[in-house]
């Protein structure tokens, strides 16, 4: 069981939950959350870290149904289920990096800068962050990278500056992974993507959230969620 | 381990009568990172087709009050790799192993059923009930006619005890399962998932490709337990009760509802560890109930 420390609302439906009594985790990996003492809502849903520190964790939750809402009315003190953590993880590479979010696509992205710049000081990181309605979260991510650009409405993806030789990491709709996925390989560069297909455990063991890839069936849960990005966009 | 649990399933010892259901818990890989699966008393493997299969396209999983649909389509690797690359760790993992078979035809169910002979499990259960391929078996499994004409054939060619897993979709549950013991069944596991319907309102479609899929989950709890204890009345061959159990009250009104063992699939979903919570559970209430095993209260409704 784990307690919230504080829910604290930053925009566009967004609440950044701070947790104790999470397992500590890598970027790119989440947790299945719960409501206890209920068996409706019934599974838990899955959610990034978005960040990790000693034994606090804060997870960004968008609100969008029913698990999401009530945790957004949830006071400090208030427990959750928490399992995990769960999925791969994003690779940390000795390189420059390009961070792509797109609306709750972002979440991973900030624990992924940290990590990075823990590892790799000197590598640049440069973040893009694309929202449809309000911009959340700019200054904790500036605080994590060298440069970070965000945009409202419109794609994203039409700001970066492809010229620069790095690696791209992206998550958000499918749409605009498949551009960062295309403009890799077209400048023959690596990229990441992060996805998020609708799951049931989590933890790799019903088969609902399998994804097609250029090597056949993978699961998004436990064989991602991270994925090179010419796996998943091969066609 | 506590001998108030221990359990003799169709001649096989068991720690304990609980088996991880088929198709919630791969091959025991996942779960293992997660807890002690030897604590279990069986492992019922994903669903198998002689030749494997990649499963259904489209939206796979969809959550409904205090349930779950599905629509994974026996997504598995087949006989043959199952036997080289899972059967082993299954075994290696200390509790009874069954191997859960599917087909498309009576000619796939006998040769996934000799092939099996060379496999070192303990229990075969054969699964005329999944509800989400065209063939995946249901056909077989929905009158009393086709389950025994397919029971016959398996019973003949398997040398492992059989388990017959019997679909809630059938015109008359009862009937069917005196088939499948008519026709040589060791045994009957029951239920497997609902067929329902989802509808994406906004997209004026169903949610999933083949329109239907199985509903699991607490949601189905009642009826299923219904159905064992109608079964369990009208056969003399041993009955394993699922279908939504989530606590250890669900896991004793199936005992009492007269089920021998049971099996626990979706909470584990939500709750990893659920099944150990059931068999504490199930000890605890032996000992506070003064039974020297758990048997005794099996049918006593
Ligand atoms: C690996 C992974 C990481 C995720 N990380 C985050 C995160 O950090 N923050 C965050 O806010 N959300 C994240 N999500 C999405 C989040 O899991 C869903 O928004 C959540 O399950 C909705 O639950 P609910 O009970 O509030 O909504 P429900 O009542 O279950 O559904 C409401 C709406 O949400 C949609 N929905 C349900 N499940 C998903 C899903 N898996 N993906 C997309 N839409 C869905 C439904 O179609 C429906 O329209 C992640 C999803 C995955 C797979
Ligand atoms: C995702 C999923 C996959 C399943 N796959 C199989 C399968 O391959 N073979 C089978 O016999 N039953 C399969 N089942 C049915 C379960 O074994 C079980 O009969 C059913 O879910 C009811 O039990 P529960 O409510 O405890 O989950 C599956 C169920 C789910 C939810
Ligand atoms: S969500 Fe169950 S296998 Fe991925």
């Amino acid at each position: 069981m784990a307690v919230i420390l504080e829910n604290q609302e930053v925009g566009a439906q967004c609440h950044l939950v701070t947790l104790r009594g999470v397992t500590a985790g890598h970027a790119g990996q989440f947790v299945m959350v719960r409501i206890p003492g209920t068996l409706d809502p019934l599974l838990g849903r899955p959610i990034t870290l978005f960040d990790v520190e000693g034994d606090v964790t804060r997870l960004l939750m968008r609100s969008v149904g029913r698990v999401t809402a009530m945790i957004k009315e949830m006071q400090a003190l208030r427990e959750l289920e928490v399992e995990g953590p769960y999925g791969n993880g994003f690779p940390l590479l000795d390189s420059d990096i390009t961070l792509i979010g797109g609306g709750i696509g972002i979440a991973p992205l900030y624990l992924l800068a940290k990590e990075h710049r823990a590892l790799y000081p000197h590598r640049r990181i440069r973040i893009y962050l694309g929202f449809k309605e309000a911009v959340i979260l700019e200054k904790p991510y500036a605080a994590v990278a060298d440069e970070v650009r965000v945009k409202i409405g419109g794609a994203i993806t039409d700001d970066i500056d492809y010229s620069v030789d790095d690696i791209f990491y992206a998550c958000g709709p499918t749409n605009m992974m498949r551009v960062i996925a295309q403009c890799a390989k077209e400048r023959e560069r690596k990229a990441f993507v992060s996805l998020e297909n609708r799951m049931a455990c989590g933890a790799g063991a019903c088969l609902g959230c399998t994804q097609k890839t250029a090597s056949g069936n993978k699961r998004a849960c436990k064989d991602g969620p991270v994925f090179p990005a010419e796996e998943v966009f091969y066609e | 381990m506590s001998s108030a649990l221990t359990t003799t399933l169709l001649g096989v010892t068991m720690n304990n009568p609980v088996i991880a259901a088929s198709g919630t818990f791969g091959f025991g890989h996942e779960y293992a990172e997660r807890f002690d699966i030897s604590r279990l008393g069986g492992i019922s493997g994903k669903g198998l087709t002689l030749h494997g299969s990649s499963g259904n396209d489209g939206m796979r999983v969809w959550e409904t009050p205090a349930g779950l649909m599905n629509s994974i389509g026996l997504e598995n690797p087949g006989v043959r790799r199952f036997i080289k690359e899972e059967c082993p760790y299954m075994r290696a993992a200390g509790c009874a192993v069954l191997a859960n078979l599917g087909g498309h035809s009576e000619a796939d169910y006998i040769a996934g059923a000799e092939l099996l002979n060379e496999a070192d499990i303990d229990i075969l259960e054969l699964n005329i009930s999944c509800p989400n391929v065209k063939a995946g078996g249901m056909a077989f499994g929905v009158l009393p006619k086709s389950t025994e004409a397919i029971v016959k054939k398996v019973k003949a060619v398997t040398k492992h005890p059989l388990l017959v897993k019997l679909s809630p979709n059938a015109e008359n549950i009862v009937a069917v399962a005196q088939a499948a013991e008519g026709a040589g069944a060791d045994g009957v596991s029951l239920v497997n998932s609902f067929l329902g319907l989802a509808i994406d309102v906004a997209g004026k479609k169903a949610v999933f490709e083949n329109v239907y899929a199985g509903l699991s989950g607490p949601a189905i709890m009642p009826i299923a337990l219904r159905m064992v204890h109608q079964v369990a009345h009208a056969v003399r061959i041993p009955v394993v009760g699922l279908g939504g159990i989530a606590t250890v009250n669900d896991a004793l009104s199936f005992f009492m509802a007269g089920a021998s063992a049971i099996q626990v699939g979706t909470i584990t979903f939500a709750q990893p560890d659920a099944m150990l919570t059931i068999i504490d559970g199930l000890e605890r209430y032996c000992l506070e109930q003064g039974l020297l095993n758990i048997a005794e209260i099996i049918g006593i409704v």
